[in-house]
């Protein structure tokens, strides 16, 4: 059986949609800003934002303010609606969700938080109603009408791409007839002081694959498609012919320098395809702009591509790391490639890293054939996931 | 899709002295309660650490993770004003951190996910290992389901009155499952369902019952102690009785107003 993709939604800094995501990345405009100005934080850290509040999300959304939904929940339901109606699939069918999500309510906790530690008597109740990952997974079940099979994958970094394996055996087991599949993450002033202290993120704009490079940018956003059996659709963007899940089993935060788990995860992806490395047009690494995963995601590739390893680009450059929405943002992004020829540019890039000498796409390219797509996400926990996307 | 279930293992059946199962004392002392408890529950279950390389998938579930960790990274945060913060309990806040660490043990590299999905957390990832072993992608496959309760998490349900009616509780259950039958199975596990609406413990009989001495395990999880994967004890009680001889134990559960799930539980042979 193989899987359609049939439906794609983006939200990111870059904006609300897939059209206005693809413009910025064209004129190779990055969303990453100096500064948080809706996240309330002290640190003066760049950070890939959406400059709109949790009000004026709502008020896009079409969702009374009183619902006080995390921002992990309306980033996801705009990417989910967006998705939906581009597959336009049958409401009548089974329709499922895979969401993921690394913060969840965190947003709204970490408000009520601060209260609660001076008195714990303080601090608005509906604060904390949406902390857990699952609230946000049915916030937007709720809001976009689905109402089959849901669950929710939280795997650090590589959370999306394992809700869209998830997704796949769900059909390929007739649990659903179609499922919408990604993640959502908003930023926090909790995952931006932990990326803080682990002194991983870079002062300036990040540089992936770039011999100076100094870290990652937070980002925010969600992204989503939608997955349905190649059979019961006439037309899709592609099919997700390959995945895979391994671990590195290295460290509990750092890469493995000769990027095993990566390089398991991409070979597994390509065997279950049944596709062999030289078949494969683009790659979009998990590329952060940490020396250490860009050190070992280049060792990965360059183990399992030798010389001839294909045009690949991070574009964390344009959204910043979007922790568990990364995954599906960059599966959107492969999807377009696919579907429309699109290679993105990796930006910030000067000097390629010594030992590897890899070079990324540095102009946005359009109309030459890709066929085939690998996107990689890796994460704490040793956690490493590949999708491969064919024609 | 069936599974043959080889060992059920809770917290409180842990023989084994901790310093045995995590040697490193330096990472026993960074460990937070739950971690610690969640991964000797694992390690008790596949009958030692040696034994984590022969698994094929490690699949957990959480509703609410590490939330001591959690709490203690928000507090350092808002007391020491975002400046110099210690990273151990913001990595330990992982939802994943639990299946990681096992597989970081054991230096195993194969398939690892993380559920969490509230009431559902722990059927979902006996669905995903239902899944994996239909597919042929594992044969023997580590399940386990922990939360961990905490002063704040209690103090902050109780300002919502969540107990004036329940008992709250935490624990850890993990699971080992082999795609095939052998004289060390103690039970299958012949049924996963999500039905869309709540049913009678009668109708519960109708549908899922195939055998005449079937029991039903109805909504024990609020009997000792609500949390979101409390459903997994009921899966170690159900494991339990067939051991004891009962044929067939069926396991329905409605966490909070959630849609209810269902599971069989059946001897082997």
């Amino acid at each position: 059986m193989r899987i359609a993709v049939t439906g794609v939604g983006i939200v990111t800094a870059l904006g609300i949609g897939v059209e206005c995501n693809i413009a910025s990345m064209r004129s190779g405009v990055s969303g990453i800003s100096p500064a948080a100005t809706i996240l309330r934080t002290s640190n003066l850290l760049p950070v890939g934002e959406l400059k709109l509040t949790n009000d004026t999300l709502h008020d896009i959304c079409g969702i009374p303010r009183r619902e006080h939904l995390s921002r992990t929940a309306l980033l996801g339901i705009l990417a989910v609606r967006e998705a939906l109606t581009d597959a336009r699939v049958d409401p009548t069918q089974r329709v499922g969700l895979v969401s993921s999500t690394s913060v969840g309510g965190m947003d709204l906790t970490e408000h009520f938080y601060a209260e609660y530690n001076d008195n714990n008597s303080a601090g608005r109740l509906r604060d904390v109603r949406m902390h857990d990952c699952a609230a946000s997974t049915d916030a937007i079940a709720r809001y976009c009408g689905i109402t089959g099979y849901r669950t929710t994958i939280s795997t650090a970094c590589s959370s999306a791409a394992n809700a869209i394996i998830a997704g796949a055996r769900l059909l390929k087991h007739n649990i659903v007839d179609s499922v919408v599949v990604g993640g959502s993450d908003a930023l926090s002033a909790f995952t931006l002081n932990g990326f803080k202290s682990l002194m991983i993120l870079d002062e300036g704009a990040c540089r992936a694959f770039d011999a100076s490079r100094g870290g990652l940018n937070l980002g925010e956003g969600a992204g989503y498609i939608v997955l349905q059996r190649s059979e019961d659709v006439e037309s899709c963007y592609c099919h997700l012919a390959g995945y895979a899940n391994r671990n590195d089993a290295h460290h509990q935060t750092a890469s493995s320098p000769t990027g095993n788990g990566a390089y398991l995860a991409m070979s597994e992806a390509l065997s279950r395809a049944g596709i062999t490395p030289a078949r494969v047009h683009y790659v979009n690494a998990h590329g952060t702009g940490t020396p250490n995963n860009d050190a070992s995601e280049s060792a990965a590739l360059v183990r399992l591509f030798g010389g001839n390893v294909p045009p690949f680009s991070s574009t964390k450059g344009f959204t910043g790391h979007t922790l568990a929405a990364a995954g599906g943002i960059e599966a959107v992004l492969s999807v377009l490639s696919i579907k429309h020829g699109y290679i993105y540019p990796n930006l910030n890039f000067k000097r390629p890293i010594a030992e590897y000498g890899l070079v990324p796409e540095q102009r946005f390219r359009e109309d030459i054939t890709v066929d085939c797509v690998l996107t990689n996400s890796f994460g704490f926990g040793g956690n490493c996931s590949s999708l491969l996307f064919i024609r | 899709m069936r599974c043959y279930v080889e060992r059920v293992i809770t917290e409180s059946d842990v023989q084994r002295d901790i310093k045995e199962l995590i040697t490193d004392a330096g990472m026993r002392r960074r460990m937070s309660r739950i971690l610690k408890v969640a991964v000797s529950t694992a390690i008790e279950c596949i009958g030692g650490r040696e034994n984590i390389e022969q698994l094929h998938a490690i699949i957990t579930a959480t509703g609410l993770g590490c939330l001591a960790d959690s709490e203690r990274f928000l507090r350092n945060m808002v007391v020491d004003k975002e400046q110099l913060l210690n990273p151990t309990p913001f990595i330990q806040s992982t939802f994943n951190t639990i299946g990681g660490q096992i597989a970081l043990l054991g230096h195993n590299h194969c398939y690892n996910v993380t559920y969490v999905n509230r009431g559902h957390s722990f059927e979902d990832a006996m669905l995903d290992a239902m899944i994996s072993i239909a597919d042929g992608d594992a044969s023997r496959v580590l399940v386990g389901a922990f939360d961990e309760e905490t002063p704040t998490q209690h103090h902050i349900l109780e300002r919502m009155g969540a107990w004036r009616k329940m008992r709250s509780g935490e624990g850890a259950v993990f699971a080992l499952l082999d795609a095939c039958q052998s004289d060390r199975s103690i039970a299958q596990v012949t049924l996963i369902e999500f039905p869309q609406q709540s049913l009678t413990e009668e109708e519960c009989f109708k549908r899922y019952a195939t055998r005449g001495d079937a029991q039903l395990l109805y909504n024990t999880i609020y009997q000792s102690g609500i949390y979101p994967t409390a459903s997994a004890r009921s899966f170690a009680e159900a494991v339990r009785r067939v051991e004891c001889g009962i044929e067939e134990v069926i396991i329905y559960n409605e966490f909070l107003g959630a849609t209810p799930t269902i599971l069989r539980v059946e001897c082997v042979g």
